[in-house]
């Protein structure tokens, strides 16, 4: 069997580059530098209407080596504050990157899928349960982090300039930034109970 | 279950899958799970096109929760439908090491009524008339005389009296009878 995983990223290749959703520059695909096509880079926009609008955001795509009868393995390159994704890995939690994986998707619904992801999180189903936690019981402050955070990481253009200052606080004391940020983003922006976990 | 198909086409779909055909080469005929024109193409209940040895791949991957690529209706082995094209040329590819093609199935037509065995012909059978008819069917069969069966005896032959006896007493069984009939 002439390799029938070359021969489908190669057309799906072709379809997200002709897509609607390219020519949008709301998702796009890259080659990477792998020879064999099976490691791509992935790049979707935030949603617009979230807290991830105006983020970008580049994934990784592993495809193995029995594609397309079993899923692609995706996650995120940028960080990103969201309860189906893990905030220290990237890993997602979605469902058609698991068991409800179909033949007939395609790399483009995977990231349309997972901008819809974005989208509207699932909570009850976390990847990252402090997250979670976060968005279910104090929303106004899980929507100013991963606003934060997608201005941080994800070339944001909205600047929550009171997170901004209190993860300066804590570079002041010596602490690495990003270290600072999650300690931060972890105990709801109490810089207390940040810096005691830091030094814990 | 295929009512909540995404993507089955409907008659208006149809028609700009025609257009697509003309821009794009025939991508109408794509198999939806190597992308490619299908090969020993089937059809799905659902009504999704595959290759059969794309199809029966993704089937071996998950034995135990076999759903149509496209839209995840069930689906299964028995329930494919292959497709015979007119100008098929690699009928006697072997497909290698895959089970071959579901068989189209044919079935007999139906029987609209009538037992075959029988030769009544497409007249209904009919086992009984009731049984206030039962005296009518004894007058019926003395007025059957095209229905192949041999004809009454020749008068003053001994088996021309013994049929005059026996309608004589069936007369009579007959005639008590509805006699027994009115009284009841």
């Amino acid at each position: 069997m002439a390799n029938i995983a070359v021969q489908r990223i190669k057309r799906e290749f072709k379809e997200v580059v002709k897509s609607d959703e390219a020519a949008k520059s709301m998702i796009h695909l890259d080659m990477g530098s792998s020879e064999n096509m099976m490691e791509l880079t992935g790049t979707i926009s935030g949603p617009p209407d979230t807290p991830y609008a105006g983020g970008t955001y580049i994934l990784d795509i592993r495809i193995p080596e029995t594609y397309p009868f079993n899923p692609p393995k995706v996650k995120f390159n940028t960080k990103i504050w969201h309860p189906n994704i893990s905030s220290a890995t990237g890993a997602i939690c979605l469902d058609i990157l698991k068991d409800q994986w179909a033949a007939a998707m395609t790399l483009r619904t995977v990231l349309l899928s997972l901008q819809a992801l974005l989208a509207s999180p699932e909570p009850d189903d976390p990847q990252d349960a402090v997250v979670a936690k976060q968005f279910k019981e104090n929303p106004d402050i899980f929507f100013q982090t991963a606003t934060h955070w997608t201005q941080a990481y994800a070339k944001g253009s909205t600047p929550v300039p009171e997170y901004s200052d209190k993860v300066t606080q804590l570079m002041g004391m010596g602490f690495e930034e990003h270290k600072a940020r999650v300690a931060l983003s972890n105990n709801n922006w109490n810089v207390e109970c940040a810096t005691e976990n830091l030094l814990s | 279950m295929s009512s909540d198909t995404p993507t089955s086409p409907g008659p208006t779909e149809g028609a700009t899958g025609g257009s697509e055909v003309s821009t794009d080469g025939n991508a109408f005929f794509e198999c939806n799970i190597c992308l490619d024109t299908a090969r020993d193409a089937v059809v799905s209940m659902c009504g999704h096109l595959f290759c059969w040895p794309c199809l029966h791949q993704w089937l071996e991957t998950r034995p135990n929760r076999q759903t149509c690529p496209v839209c995840k209706a069930g689906i299964s082995k028995d329930k494919c439908i292959p497709i015979y094209g007119r100008g098929a040329s690699d009928q006697q590819d072997p497909r290698e090491k895959l089970p071959p093609r579901p068989q189209g199935q044919r079935s007999e037509p139906e029987n609209n009524g009538g037992f075959p065995g029988f030769g009544f012909g497409d007249g209904g059978f009919q086992m009984s008339f009731g049984i206030g008819a039962f005296p009518f069917g004894i007058f019926a069969s003395t007025f059957n005389f095209n229905d192949g069966r041999p004809g009454p005896a020749q008068p003053g032959t001994p088996q021309h009296s013994e049929e005059q006896f026996l309608s004589k007493v069936f007369l009579w069984v007959a005639i008590l009878f509805m006699f027994w009939l009115l009284i009841a």
